[in-house]
């Protein structure tokens, strides 16, 4: 009895440098069994720097340039317009960043190619922190979070970017969100992402265990509590208007409790502060409602 | 050579000299964000594309250094990758510009001279192109709008030889907005000089491998060798491409080019359109019966060490105009040119003039001045400010 | 396995940084310190059953609509699915991991709905060496039958005495028909019968035969008798009261009974309740009587259930201390309890209230205070010359050959616990007809991690019940059987903690592609995997293990 329903390919091979439990890897793994063999990867500087494996050695059986930080989404567009005048638009070109190479210096690039509709897909693998430079935190740490550069003495007071409401203002026809513990959900977008013309975004909760101060065991089961407190919902929107809720259906979530407690970086926390956050993602959660009744 | 093969006569600017060498070249994917005095070149390209004298995908991204990664991403794909820029915008490539270099890619950019803010200059200077002098560009200095169509198709030729990217640079305005009458060569023969971008190794799905990925300290440095011994190769190899293209075309010009150096007791150093100038100079003090010479670097990466050497073997003295400063230091040309004669015997005094920044004219009068200075002192001086009010 | 690549000269090096191999030579499994393993454990469900059915695969196969095949997997470990799909107290039930997620499956109602649906299938009895050792059993109540069924299957020639007309024991004369239909406990033991074990019934151990000679004749005897012997209430005018389980007896067998309208049952065990819900069916208005509270009340849970749902009353906090007969009615003096400290059982001690004392009235009384063994068959001379101890835990008459189990063994417990003797004596039996020690059993991890992500609430199929009007006019059986439908989708319930069913979640999950599909079982490459541990967290029914990795 079958919980998932994963394509066989393995274009993600082993001996690759992930930490134990990658979120990031696991995303990767999900990502190429979607996209198939026929898909060019662009990795900017991110743990995929890493994990993809030294010269001149590769960890993904499909090619992959790397590129500079801030360059994954226009890189990519290079490819795409190489591809294109030398006739293979068959080809799909898959843009891998991260949250800083996404969220922060990637984000001008990316832009870019969103409002050219470049034929391409992006992914962002979300771990919330400069994890690659050792825990620094990025537009994409969520409020109150622990890392290196916001210590405990004063968490990071902003809350997260909204990088999905940002990519849906370019009016790309198709973003959305994605987790590891949703490989279904996961390969069903990067596959309908696939079969779209022009910039697909999908942002991805990639947990890093090491980063977020947990089991390495729990990745998937942090995926999964992010989905269940309406931390990180899983939901799609195409052509910047029309939005579609996937996860979670129930009309009662989990308490974002559930989802802080088992992580090292928000163990510092008080009552008030889980509170402030559980209001957080309550109003977040009440506009997402809100932006899918209005399109249905 | 057929009539039908010849060319077509065409008043130009140079920066549309620009914009036909790389249609000549075919270019496959151009991308490029518009900053003065190159936008004129972007403007013909993207007529090229949009009536289809020229096959090509143009992105028209959001900065110079989208320019730049996108065409790292095209060519790493294969494509024959083209883009153009100035000042501030080749600055913020600078990242790229390794990053092009590292990865062998055979890209050809034209940079337009122009002076570096602050305060806004949008007139030429050099000290953009050369503050890129490490970063692993071939770099060549034109003095003509022919000269500039030219060596966009040679710099192809090269570049794909070698597996190094080129950068040609020509004086804003000077030559990018002044039109000369130039010669389109033919297409077909063109295509016979630079045949189409076949890279041994590419993103390519039936032979999956990784660019760029990390490389730890035991193989690194070996790459860097690699990249040292390909500006090396470069060195015949544009010889060989100035020949060829003579062959075909009938025009070549050098790495350098001395200009009635033969016999001269003092020998000029410039590059770029101070050379046109300083010819006229040359000639006219020629008339005169002084026994002076010039000597035109056209590439300056690689620099053509050996070159430079053998044709300033026998002058007494070396003067350099330099339209660029490093600070602290002086003219970037002079100390180039220092350094190669340095460990030669019987090396000239060489003076280090620098003139002509942010598009300060460089006359006639002043590049003479220049030569009486030289000739009316005996001891040689790092740097010698012409014509700054004082 | 691939080897790392080494440049001897830049000769030999590409142009740029581009990749020339996989990483397959990067066995990142030199970082692991938990190592994964498949390790199937036992279900608590099947962990608690006394006699080991293999609940998880057969539900699993009830869920596929494989009634058969299930059936046939019930009786590799029990000869009893229809009897005990009625009346086990089914503790698997109690263990069932499901019951901290929604609620605990209806495993009994699904053996009794494999048990009917294969009502007339008969087991495939396979060409087997016949042995010679002859085994006599004395009884022919659950443990008895199942020893029988168990050494029959394995070819030794088996004898079960009885000294009822019927075979059965405690299942046939103890329990009533409403619980267990008579048709169902037949076809059971015919089926035993099958497997060519012979019956004698109307044979009284110690009457009819004695053991001496049954040892004479046998090369194992097991004493499977049962406890009938009703305990005493120990106090004035006792002989007035009826012994429940005679009682019960009578009833099971046809005869009849007249008690009047008021009936009071003194106790709060399984007797108590058959008696009460035995009564009522005879038309009498049955009052337990029990000094304790309903908390402390040993009968199973789901007995005393339907005894209140069928209007039988309770008197709590009371014991009688006197019987009397007066003008045709018995008189029951009863004092007042209350609980004081707890007893060796856990139970809080019911303490007389003095002076409490009161009077209740009944046209019969019946007591149900518990029952015990009844061994005076066996002789001083097996007892003591050759000086045999019955040891208790293992239900061996040491050297003797002579075993015994079940109720005569425990005192009265459960058909599931006689059963298991009876199953443990089969294999005692074995060894020492062969001369080997008893097999120890082996300890198995139980699989209690469920991962309740990969499970969706689905309520408890409800047990159909006849309706309380309609069944306490008669017999007939009070609770109905499900349907196939109902079956299946209960089935589909289970977790099947501790067995794989393949569902791919380790492989799904692998952050190091390092886990191999073959053919529905799976693989850890163990040169790739770091110990990450998530295959181990995402399996949804425990049957990964993490083991510390030897330094």
């Amino acid at each position: 009895m079958k919980n998932f329903t994963l394509p066989s390919e393995e274009l993600m091979g082993s001996g690759h440098l992930g930490c134990q439990g990658c979120g990031g890897a696991l995303a990767m793994r999900y990502a190429l069994k979607a996209a198939g063999d026929n898909t060019i990867v662009v990795i900017p500087a991110c743990c995929w720097t890493i994990i993809a494996g030294p010269f001149p050695y590769t960890s993904l059986k499909v090619p992959v340039l790397h590129t500079a930080f801030e360059t994954a989404a226009v890189a990519a567009s290079g490819v795409r317009a190489a591809l294109d005048i030398q006739g293979n638009t068959e080809t799909t070109v898959l843009a891998w960043a991260g949250d800083g190479g996404t969220f922060d210096i990637g984000l001008q690039s990316l832009s870019g190619a969103a409002e050219r509709n470049e034929n391409i897909i992006y992914i962002c693998y979300d771990n919330e922190a400069y994890m690659n430079t050792g825990i620094q935190r990025s537009g994409a740490t969520p409020y109150l979070a622990w890392t290196t550069t916001t210590p405990e003495k004063t968490p990071k007071a902003e809350p997260k970017k909204d990088i999905m409401a940002i990519m849906i203002a370019h009016r790309i026809p198709y973003a959305a969100t994605a987790t590891i513990a949703h490989p279904d959900d996961f390969i069903r977008k990067v596959q309908k992402a696939k079969s779209i013309y022009g910039t697909k975004f999908l942002h991805v909760l990639a947990p890093c265990p090491p980063g977020w101060k947990a089991p390495s065991e729990w990745a998937v089961k942090l995926s999964r509590l992010a989905v269940q407190t309406r931390v990180f919902p899983l939901y799609e929107v195409e052509d910047g208007e029309r939005y579609i809720l996937n996860e979670p259906k129930e009309d009662r979530a989990l308490p974002v409790s559930e989802y802080l407690k088992l992580q090292g970086r928000f163990s510092h926390l008080t009552e008030k502060d889980i509170q402030a956050i559980q209001d957080l993602i309550d109003k977040r959660w009440q506009r997402l409602m809100r932006q899918v009744r209005e399109s249905s | 050579m057929t009539p039908t093969l010849t060319g077509t006569k065409k008043v130009v600017t140079g920066n549309h000299a620009v914009s036909y060498g790389a249609m000549l070249a075919r270019v496959q994917v151009i991308s490029a964000y518009p900053i003065t005095p190159q936008t004129q070149i972007v403007e013909l390209l993207s007529e090229m594309c949009a009536n289809g004298t020229l096959r090509a995908k143009f992105i028209k991204v959001e900065s110079e250094h989208s320019a730049m990664a996108a065409l790292i991403g095209a060519a790493s794909a294969g494509a024959r990758a083209f883009t153009a820029t100035s000042a501030h915008g080749l600055a913020l490539m600078h990242e790229m510009l390794h990053w092009a270099a590292g990865a062998r890619l055979p890209i050809v950019m034209a940079d337009v001279n122009r002076a570096m803010g602050p305060p806004w200059s949008v007139w030429t200077d050099q000290n953009d192109s050369l503050s890129q002098r490490d970063v692993g560009w071939m770099q060549v200095y034109c003095e003509s709008n022919q000269e500039v169509l030219d060596t966009v198709i040679q710099a192809y030729k090269v570049a794909e030889k070698v597996l190094m990217p080129a950068m040609l640079v020509l004086d804003a305005f000077v030559l990018s907005h002044t039109a000369e009458q130039i010669e389109i060569p033919n297409q077909t023969l063109v295509d016979q000089y630079l045949p189409p971008y076949q890279p041994v190794y590419k993103l390519d799905v039936n032979d999956p491998r990784s660019f760029g990925a990390l490389a730890p300290p035991d193989v690194y440095m070996e790459l860097r060798y690699k990249m040292h011994q390909a500006m090396e190769e470069a060195l015949t190899e544009w010889a060989k491409a100035d020949e060829e293209y003579y062959e075909l075309f009938g025009r070549r010009y050098g790495l350098i080019e001395p200009y009635r150096a033969d016999d001269a007791d003092l020998i000029l150093v410039t590059s770029g359109t101070v050379t046109s100038t300083a010819r006229e100079v040359i000639d006219e003090l020629r008339a005169e019966g002084r026994r002076v010479g010039l000597l035109k670097i056209r590439v300056l990466r690689p620099f053509p060490a050996q070159l430079v050497r053998e044709a300033l073997a026998d002058a007494q003295k070396v003067a350099v105009i330099d339209r660029n400063i490093s600070f602290g230091m002086g003219g970037i040309f002079a100390q180039e040119i220092k350094s190669a004669l340095y460990n030669t015997h019987d090396r000239p005094p060489i003076f280090g003039f620098v003139a002509g920044l942010g598009g300060r004219d460089i006359t006639p009068k002043v590049i003479q001045e220049i030569i009486e200075y030289t000739e009316s002192h005996d001891e040689p001086e790092d740097l010698i400010w012409v014509g700054v009010k004082r | 396995m691939k080897k790392p690549i080494v440049f001897t000269s830049e000769r030999e090096m590409p142009p740029m940084a581009v990749s020339l191999a996989d990483m397959g030579h990067n066995r990142t499994g030199s970082w692991r310190y938990l190592r994964p393993v498949y390790r199937e454990k036992i279900a608590p469900c099947k962990n608690a059953c006394p006699v080991g059915n293999d609940i998880p695969r057969i539900l699993s196969l009830v869920s596929e609509g494989r009634y058969e095949d299930a059936w046939r997997l019930f009786r590799e470990t029990s000869p009893l699915p229809g009897v005990c799909g009625r009346v086990c107290y089914h503790p698997c039930e109690s263990f069932c991991n499901r019951k901290n997620f929604d609620e605990a499956l209806s495993i009994a109602s699904l053996e009794r709905f494999v048990a009917d649906a294969c009502f007339d299938l008969e087991d495939r009895i396979p060409e087997r060496p016949k042995r010679s050792e002859k085994i006599a059993i004395v009884g022919s109540g659950p443990a008895g039958l199942t020893c029988a069924y168990f050494l029959a299957k394995d070819g030794y020639a088996v004898t079960v005495f009885e000294a009822a007309s019927q075979p059965g024991g405690m299942l046939r004369l103890g329990i009533p028909p409403y619980r267990l239909p008579r048709e169902v406990l037949d076809r059971e033991i015919e089926l035993i019968a099958r497997w060519g074990v012979e019956f004698r019934t109307n044979t009284k151990i110690g009457q009819d035969i004695s053991i001496e000679k049954l040892w004479e004749q046998h090369d194992a005897v097991f004493i499977a008798t049962g406890a009938h012997r009703g305990r005493a209430l120990n106090i004035p005018g006792e002989e007035l009261a009826i012994q429940g389980l005679e009682f019960l007896k009578a009833v099971n067998v046809g005869k009849t009974i007249a008690l009047g309208k008021q009936v009071l049952i003194i106790g709060g065990g399984n007797t108590a309740m058959d008696c009460a819900r035995t009564a009522l069916r005879l038309g009498a208005q049955p009052v337990v009587v029990y000094r304790r509270t309903r908390d402390e009340m040993p009968a199973i849970a789901e007995e005393i259930e339907e005894a209140e749902h069928e209007g039988v009353q309770f008197e709590f906090l009371a014991a009688p201390v006197a019987l009397r007969r007066l003008n045709g009615k018995l008189e029951v003096q009863c004092i007042r309890m209350q609980l004081g400290e707890p007893d060796a059982s856990g139970r809080r001690r019911p303490v007389p209230i003095p002076g409490s004392d009161f009077i209740m009235r009944a046209d019969a009384v019946l007591k149900a205070v518990g029952e015990e063994p009844e061994l005076s068959f066996l002789s001083e001379h097996v007892e003591t010359s050759e000086g045999i101890v019955i040891e208790r835990a293992h239900g061996i008459l040491e050297r003797a050959g002579i075993f015994i189990g079940g109720d005569a063994q425990t005192g009265p417990s459960t058909v599931a616990q006689a059963m298991r003797s009876g199953k443990e004596t089969a294999q005692a039996i074995k060894s020492f007809l062969r001369g080997e020690r008893k097999p120890k059993p082996k300890k198995l991890e139980e699989a209690l991690r469920v991962n309740f992500s990969y499970f969706v609430h689905q309520p408890r199929v409800p047990m159909p019940h006849m309706p309380v009007a309609e069944r306490i006019t008669n017999f007939s059986e009070t609770k109905r059987a499900i349907s196939s439908e109902r079956a299946r989708a209960e089935a589909q319930r289970c977790f099947s903690c501790g067995v794989c069913n393949s569902c791919d979640n380790c492989w799904v999950f692998c952050p190091d592609a390092a886990i191999t599909r073959i053919d529905g079982t799976y693989e850890v490459n163990y040169d790739f995997c770091k110990g990450c541990g998530v295959c181990a967290e995402e399996c949804p029914r425990n049957v990964i293990s993490l083991v510390e990795e030897e330094l």
